[in-house]
């Protein structure tokens, strides 16, 4: 008799246990926490990390549960492509929020191979091309996704904005224009589709001025920069080293307007940089940032309150990285109720929207359409100004309500969708 | 061979001497060993495998540089360059000429061969410190060609490499690769360790231990210590090929200074000089990291953590905890782990009458 009750019990409690083992959805997390671009690996990774939290204690997906495996691979494509052979043999993640330019595009083939779709932190134009059929697109990239305008597009609508800046200010002939980065995968990515767009928009372009990915003295660098009498740089590397680089041309004296691209500038980097950093023109992907009015911030507040390591104040990185994990989600959910979360139904449900904005995110994440043909999700450029009024100690909250630093929308541009600018 | 050394054992004959199993014990001993890893993936999971994979391309190439540094007594801070070269030659032989994975492996090696040898030619005139900057350039010559070279490597967006092959046979899983790299390995190995029982071994070990006496013994130097770069390179090139064809694509960030260094540390952790002590430091500096992450992710969110606020800084603890760890071994095992390994056997073979 007690025999049958514990085989009853024990029968019982395999049958409550299997379905809840089998509700929940392996998913990677590549970040960088400590590499050369965890000064913005490190809020976007929390913004990823913190939204699929939220969403789990909301009740998951459809009722199942994200299990999100974060994992520091410290910016280094070797360690990240080990990683993915870990996600990808025996129990196979769903989906993957990546990170870096360079591991992102060593993955492309991985990937499509195996069927994971990749929501990566790199916005390199090579990844929009699901089909490989754009003029100028190295590969096909089926399984890659991001949110946000492509660095190409970016930088596009930065030129677009330059040129017509300079016929406001009134500037004499043609005006200078010089790709700033290091010889890495990730400055790389837009800068022959800037050079190209900036000849065409009647810009003279000069030669590259390479500086390395990691905070330095680039005195050297500032001092060509300033010979070179260029009136528009575009800085192609993160906020730490573009920070070197603002200091070091303040004190070198050149006079030029600099671009910085989606992870150039941000709050952070404007406190870092002080003074110097007043003027940057870059773009935001987010309709709003910490602090303005819109029905998605709310949202937004929950998520960083229930952070396991709450701030008082978040940058556009974090509120980026929150927009990445909801799209994954939401493609996720349709999934689910399409056939099963896996990466081709995921895919699919990443094509199901047009002017998908995520349900809660109202006014934060832009709309963006993905199509089978086209991975370019948005093309809309939110471009922004940093300000810095005054000096730049205390924290990052106070500067920003005392209004000491704040971000000033400049303009948006609609970079036109032209099939030729696919996948480069 | 007898089962086990008898007690007043003195060899008579050179060919007694040099002998590579000195009972039937040992040798049936390392069959087994082969044999247990053999078995290995049938109960291994893949992470298992993956470590063990990586130990076995590492310690081919820490093995390399043992034979420079350890038998040799030259000095490479430069090594990891030519496994990058090797890892990229490798690549560069099966996609641009369609050579199968199996013949581009060694033909990786021969070419990283010939590069080696090129560099190694300062060696033939410089020593200690002198050579030590030498190979430093090429360190950072190679390095900065691998970064540009982008009909070669790729450039610095790196390069895919075919997964390993033969007749139509594709080794893409880790159970598969893990027999590639373990027969390369058991090759490699014993014909390094066939090297150093041959006339040009026993130079190479006479030009370490004095080389003005070497020399007068009518060893040539400058043969040797070239051949020494020669025979180092191509150990760290077939690593890297078989490192290539294991992630299947190869970038130019993972063949750093650091990495070179890395190679020093496993060969003077596991002994200098030793063949079986290279392999040994490599397990070391493999399993160490791996250790490394285990404790600081128990650590994390436990109350050591909570009390010292480490929360994202758990990251670098790991790494200063290696660096920690490797500069203890240094003060209390200078002379590497294959020597604490004779003593173990000593230990138990002579006891309980060690004196």
């Amino acid at each position: 008799m007690k025999l049958k009750l514990v085989l009853a019990a024990s029968a019982a409690a395999v049958a409550l246990s299997t379905p809840a083992l089998a509700q929940e959805i392996p998913v990677g997390h590549l970040a960088d926490y400590s590499g050369a671009t965890s000064d913005i690996g490190v809020p976007f990774g929390q913004g990823v990390a913190d939204a699929v939290a939220y969403l789990n204690s909301q009740g998951g997906v459809n009722g199942k549960k994200i299990d999100m495996d974060t994992v520091d691979y410290g910016y280094q494509v070797p360690r990240a492509v080990s990683q993915y052979k870990k996600w990808s043999g025996g129990d196979k993640v769903a989906a993957i929020q990546g990170w870096g330019t360079a591991d992102t595009e060593a993955l492309i083939t991985f990937v499509a191979r195996d069927e994971i779709p990749y929501f990566s932190g790199s916005y390199a134009g090579a990844l929009t091309d699901p089909n490989g059929k754009g003029e100028r697109s190295t590969k096909a990239a089926p399984y890659n996704f991001f949110y946000g305008p492509s660095y190409s597009d970016a930088l596009r609508a930065m030129l677009m904005w330059a040129a017509e800046d300079w016929k406001a200010k009134g500037g004499q002939g043609a005006p200078k224009y010089v790709h700033m980065g290091a010889n890495h995968p990730y400055p790389n990515a837009p800068k022959e589709a800037g050079e190209e767009l900036a000849k065409e928009l009647g810009f003279e372009v000069l030669p590259a001025v390479q500086f390395a990915l990691t905070p330095g003295d680039y005195t050297a660098q500032c001092l060509t920069l300033k010979d070179s009498g260029a009136n528009y740089a575009y800085l192609g590397n993160t906020a730490g080293s573009n920070i070197s680089v603002l200091k070091a041309c303040d004190t070198v004296g050149a006079d030029v307007q600099f671009l910085g691209n989606v992870w150039g500038m941000g709050e952070d980097a404007m406190k870092a940089v002080g003074s110097a950093a007043d003027g940057v023109v870059f773009p935001v992907r987010t309709g709003a940032v910490w602090g303005d009015e819109a029905p998605g911030m709310q949202t937004v507040q929950a998520i960083s309150q229930s952070s396991s390591q709450p701030q008082d104040y978040r940058s556009v990185h974090y509120i980026t990285g929150i927009c990445s994990a909801y799209y994954m989600a939401e493609a996720m959910a349709w999934a689910d109720q399409n056939g099963g979360v896996t990466g081709p139904n995921i895919k699919e449900g990443m094509y199901q929207k047009k002017d998908w904005v995520p349900a809660g995110l109202e006014g934060v994440c832009l709309p963006s359409t993905w199509t089978a043909e086209d991975h370019r999700g948005t093309t809309t450029v939110n471009l922004y100004r940093a300000r810095v009024n005054g000096p730049t100690e205390g924290a990052v909250a106070e500067l920003m309500s005392s209004d000491a630093m704040n971000l000033e929308k400049v303009t948006t541009i609609d970079v036109p969708r032209k099939p030729e600018w696919l996948g480069w | 061979m007898t089962a086990m050394t008898p007690s007043g054992d003195f060899k008579t004959t050179y060919r007694a001497d040099t002998t590579i199993f000195p009972t039937v014990t040992s040798r049936n001993f390392a069959i087994v060993g082969i044999v247990l890893l053999l078995l290995c993936p049938t109960f291994m999971d893949r992470y298992w495998l993956s470590i063990l994979i990586q130990i076995g391309y590492l310690s081919i190439a820490a093995l390399g540089l043992n034979i420079l540094v350890g038998f040799t007594g030259q000095i490479s801070i430069g090594h990891a360059a030519f496994f990058g070269f090797g890892a990229f030659a490798s690549a560069w032989f099966s996609n641009s000429f369609g050579v199968p994975v199996f013949f581009a492996v060694p033909l990786a090696g021969l070419l990283t061969t010939a590069v080696g040898m090129i560099f190694g030619l300062p060696a033939a005139r410089l020593k200690g410190l002198y050579l030590a900057i030498a190979t430093l350039a090429a360190q950072f010559i190679i390095e900065d060609f691998l970064a540009r070279a982008e009909w070669f490597t790729g450039g610095v967006a790196g390069t895919m490499a075919e997964p390993f092959s033969i007749f139509g046979f594709v080794f893409n899983t880790d159970t598969r690769y893990f027999y590639v790299v373990l027969a390369y390995m058991v090759v490699m190995y014993v014909l390094a360790t066939n090297l150093m029982r041959s006339r040009d071994g026993r130079a190479l070990v006479a030009v370490r231990d004095h080389y003005l006496s070497a020399e007068m013994m009518g060893i040539n130097l400058t043969k040797y210590r070239t051949m020494s770069f020669g025979i180092s390179s191509f150990y760290a090139g077939i690593g890297g090929a078989l490192y290539a064809h294991y992630l299947q694509f190869v970038s130019v960030e993972s063949v750093t200074i650091l990495f070179s260094i890395q190679f020093l540390g496993m060969i003077i952790i596991g002994g200098l000089g030793s063949i079986m002590g290279s392999l040994m430091g490599t397990v070391f500096m493999v399993m160490l990291p791996e250790m490394m992450t285990t404790i600081t992710q128990a650590l994390s969110g436990s109350s050591i953590d909570l009390a010292l606020g480490l929360q994202d800084n758990i990251a670098f603890l790991r790494e200063m905890a290696i660096g920690l760890v490797i500069i203890l071994f240094l003060i209390f095992e200078p002379d590497g782990l294959a020597h604490r390994w004779k003593q173990i056997k000593a230990y138990w073979k002579l006891y309980p009458f060690s004196h």
